[in-house]
């Protein structure tokens, strides 16, 4: 018995990784050639480093049962509001720190608080606050792109350190700095508490509403990092940047082994969820599967994955 | 793993007449039911090592048993759902070496479980009739008859005198005990001649126990066996003919009720005799500073909790009783904060720590063990050890419980002390608490609050749905914690309960404290004419 204890733990922690190594085997074999070489290896972290951003966000509503559908939008507007205070001379540091960092912890709060003061389901709050955003988004920004600001901002985010891109070294140092905060703080513990058990928290003296606040803080802080990340990689701040990423980092979360119903999930497989979204969508384009096909066969593939995770953990 | 109803047209086959037995002596009466020597090994672990049960018509018989000592395990065998590893069940005579769900239900076994099987969100007509609603056809096209089943369903709640419910309401609005009918209304349909009820008052008031118990009796006339499980000896008493304790999945005795004393009965089960009373040694001063006190409590919508002002004094345990629903839980929330209040405040030791919220409650040293486990207890996806340190993580951390890091180190020796004096039984701390027992997970949660080193304890039920052993060290841990001069409340809705540990017993009715009442003096009938003072 307790060897089948060890087994499950074992594929709690490393579940993802092999449903990975399966895909990457999968498409390495369809694409012997292509496919392992370095560069497209790199290529491929780098694709993956967005949804990663967003999927790290989007992993703390999902912890506590909720969700967060505005991060599509989050993205939009941070980087919106980022690039136009760019435009308008602001020192790119600084248009981060208030456009990417600021917007994206302010936007968070009002999905934070809304969910607190209405006490409805997040699942209703994004999806009003998705429109919203992306609404503001097309009115500051008159429904065009903003483009023409600093090339300096944009070579430091698109550049390299050795091979690596900076944008990866970026979500993953994020991801280890948010793996730290879930394993070894308080709050960290404390936001797994709320997740399991809301009233239980409660009487155990965990603010539950801070607790939630902070969640949804979280969120919108990833989803506006992404969004300085998307506007350097494009060169522009698209009013449309972002529709239905919400769907990939749901999708890159829930393939990391996160639970839906709250409590139980790890930063690191979240971070491997993003790396097989990014791969499936880096192997279809190698196959040089039409895009519309790539869709259909994407979702096929994010259905089997959780599928195989949920039966190997019954089967436990 | 629902046992799939019947085809009607074998219903009326397996009918065998179940009110052949008449009047003669219980003894002599051919059991309907007899497991001789079942044993059943999960994974190599033995949990029942060769038990035997006698079921009878006509007769209540009661199992009993320490929570882990195998009783699910035998009754999930008798229903069909497990299948023993060795033994033979033999039913009206005949041998089976297993029985299938189909086998149990045919030969009229119905299970009647804790957590209640019906469907809150259907009415109790649709409850009765679920998974086999009788048809009729209206221009060619089937639609359910549902006059046929108003007849049956009345005739039938009747018969357990609930003839006024209201068959269309959803369940869950109901009462428990009105739920607990319905679902033996459902046996009773599916023609049940041995029903079998796990732990059926855990949730009831003294109320509506009396009149399930009245229902009881009332099969055990027309001839049904009941094969009761209970912890309650008192209970068991009242109730049961004749009785088979199970310990550790060994028989450890059997008889009629009336010829052993419940020491008697619990020396079966748990081994050893058990302390009944934990009342305080030496007398209570009242005349110096109480240790705490509550004065004009009063909760936000000025009906549930009104006016609430009590004294606790050194080495006292207040208790709180009264019929569920008379507020003490409501009161319990408005003290910790959990709940708004219109107004109160809580003085400890001459100091006013009123708190606003159970954030509040924590910081300033006060402690409570909800009411349900389940809801609003234990952290389902925490080990044990998580479980027990949050409340003290919470306590030491500024910032409103949330700054600094874990340190696992002194939680574990803060979980590991916890589980050497409670003596939780587990496998080791990095246990997860869903793999426990009740007793042992209420033994967390009393951890829990204990690490803490609260100077205030409010106990809401603390005892619900756990066995004798763990029963006693709680009320032992309560008394413990009085001496040492913290201020302990305990609510409880167990009268016998009450009197065995609380000092001063306050009875509640409608949000108010009626009467205090002194604990040695007081009796289950002395609380319960204050608790239902006119006639409410």
């Amino acid at each position: 018995m307790s060897q089948r204890v060890k087994l499950g733990k074992l594929w709690d922690i490393y579940g993802t990784l092999c449903i990975l190594l399966v895909i990457v085997v999968l498409f390495s074999a369809l694409s012997p050639t292509y496919f392992t070489r370095p560069e497209n290896i790199v290529q491929i972290f780098l694709q993956s480093s967005i949804t990663i951003m967003i999927a790290l966000g989007e992993f703390f509503p999902i912890l506590i049962a909720g969700i967060d559908l505005s991060v599509g939008s989050v993205l939009a507007l941070t980087g919106m509001i980022t690039a136009q205070l760019m435009v308008a001379g602001f020192d790119p540091t600084l248009a981060v720190l208030i456009g990417g960092v600021g917007g994206g912890l302010a936007l968070g709060a009002v999905n934070g608080l809304l969910v607190n003061f209405t006490g409805l389901h997040p699942f209703i709050i994004t999806l009003g606050t998705n429109a919203i955003f992306r609404g503001v988004t097309m009115i500051i920004s008159g429904a065009s792109p903003v483009f023409g600001f600093s090339y300096d901002f944009v070579d430091t985010v698109t550049g390299f350190v050795g091979f690596v891109p900076v944008p990866v070294i970026f979500a993953l140092s994020f991801a280890a700095v948010l793996w730290f905060f879930t394993a070894k703080t308080r709050l960290g513990r404390n936001i797994y508490a709320v997740g399991g058990n809301k009233e239980s928290a409660f009487y155990s003296g965990i603010d539950v509403k801070l607790h939630t606040l902070i969640v949804f803080m979280i969120s919108g802080l990833c989803a506006g990092l992404a969004g300085v990340l998307s506007i350097a990689r494009l060169g522009a701040a698209e009013p449309a940047a972002g529709t239905g990423f919400e769907t990939y980092a749901i999708a890159a979360v829930i393939i990391g082994g996160t639970s839906f119903f709250g409590g139980k999930g790890r930063i690191p497989s979240v971070v491997i969820g993003g790396l097989i979204i990014g791969t499936i969508n880096n192997g279809l384009n190698i196959l040089r599967v039409p895009t519309f096909y790539q869709l259909v066969v994407m979702g096929g593939l994010i259905i089997s994955a959780v599928a195989l995770d949920r039966l190997i953990a019954r089967m436990r | 793993m629902a046992i799939r109803p019947d085809d009607p047209n074998e219903i009326d086959m397996s009918n065998l007449a179940p009110n052949t037995a008449g009047p003669a002596g219980i003894e002599e009466v051919a059991p309907i039911v007899r497991m001789v020597g079942i044993e059943k090994h999960f994974n190599n672990v033995a949990v029942l090592k060769g038990v035997n049960l006698d079921i009878r018509p006509g007769e209540v018989h009661v199992l009993l048993g320490e929570n882990g000592a195998g009783k699910s395990t035998l009754m999930k065998i008798l229903t069909g759902i497990h299948e023993p590893t060795g033994g033979e069940i033999v039913l009206d005579g005949v041998s089976h070496p297993l029985v299938t769900p189909r086998e149990a239900s045919e030969a009229g076994i119905s299970i009647i479980y804790q957590e209640l099987s019906v469907i809150n969100e259907l009415s109790a007509l649709e409850n009765l009739f679920v998974g086999r609603l009788p048809v009729k056809r209206r221009l060619g096209v089937p639609v359910v008859d549902w006059k046929l089943m108003e007849t049956e369903a009345r005739s039938i709640i009747g018969r357990l005198g609930l003839g006024g419910l209201d068959l269309h309401k959803p369940v869950g609005e109901m009462p428990i005990a009105h739920r607990q009918i319905i679902e033996i209304a459902k046996s009773l349909m599916k023609n049940v001649r041995v029903l079998v009820m796990d732990e059926p008052t855990s949730s009831l008031t003294s109320v509506e126990t009396e009149r399930l118990f009245a229902l009881v009796r009332q099969l055990k006339a027309e001839g049904t066996a009941v094969l009761f499980i209970s912890h309650k000896l008192d209970e068991v008493r009242e109730i049961g003919d004749t009785f088979s304790v199970l310990k550790d999945g060994v028989s450890t005795g059997h008889g009629r009720i009336a010829d052993y004393t419940n020491d008697d009965l619990v020396r079966m089960m748990v081994g050893r005799v058990v302390k009944q009373r934990f009342l305080a040694e030496g007398s209570i001063d009242r005349t110096s500073m109480p240790v705490l006190k509550v004065e004009n409590v009063t909760s936000a919508d000025r009906k549930r909790v009104r006016d609430v002002s009590f004294e606790v004094h050194h080495g006292e345990v207040l208790g709180f009783a009264g019929l569920v629903g008379s507020g003490r839980t409501d009161l319990m929330n408005c003290l910790f904060g959990a709940e708004r209040r219109a107004g109160g405040r809580i003085i400890l030791n001459g100091a006013d720590i009123t708190p606003n919220n159970p954030v509040e409650a924590v910081k300033s040293g006060m402690a409570y063990l909800t009411e349900n486990r389940r809801q609003t207890g234990f952290t389902p996806n925490f080990t044990i050890e998580g479980n027990i340190a949050v409340t003290k993580s919470v306590k030491d951390a500024p910032l409103r419980g949330t700054w600094g890091l874990v340190d696992r180190k002194a939680e574990r020796a803060v979980a590991e002390e916890q589980r050497r004096q409670l003596s939780i039984r587990c496998a080791g701390i990095d246990q997860s608490i869903l793999e426990l027992s009740g007793g042992n997970q209420q033994k967390v949660l009393v951890g829990k609050w204990m690490s803490i080193a609260p100077s205030v304890i409010i106990f809401d039920e603390p005892t619900r749905g756990i066995d004798v052993g763990a029963k006693s060290q709680i009320h032992e841990i309560i008394r413990a914690l009085a001496n040492a001069g913290k201020a302990v409340i305990m609510v409880s809705s167990e009268l016998p309960e009450i009197l065995a540990v609380c000092d001063r017993v306050a009875v509640f009715r409608n949000g108010r404290i009626m009467d205090t009442l002194d604990g040695a003096t007081a009796t289950e009938e002395s609380i319960l004419s204050v608790a239902m003072r006119d006639g409410k």
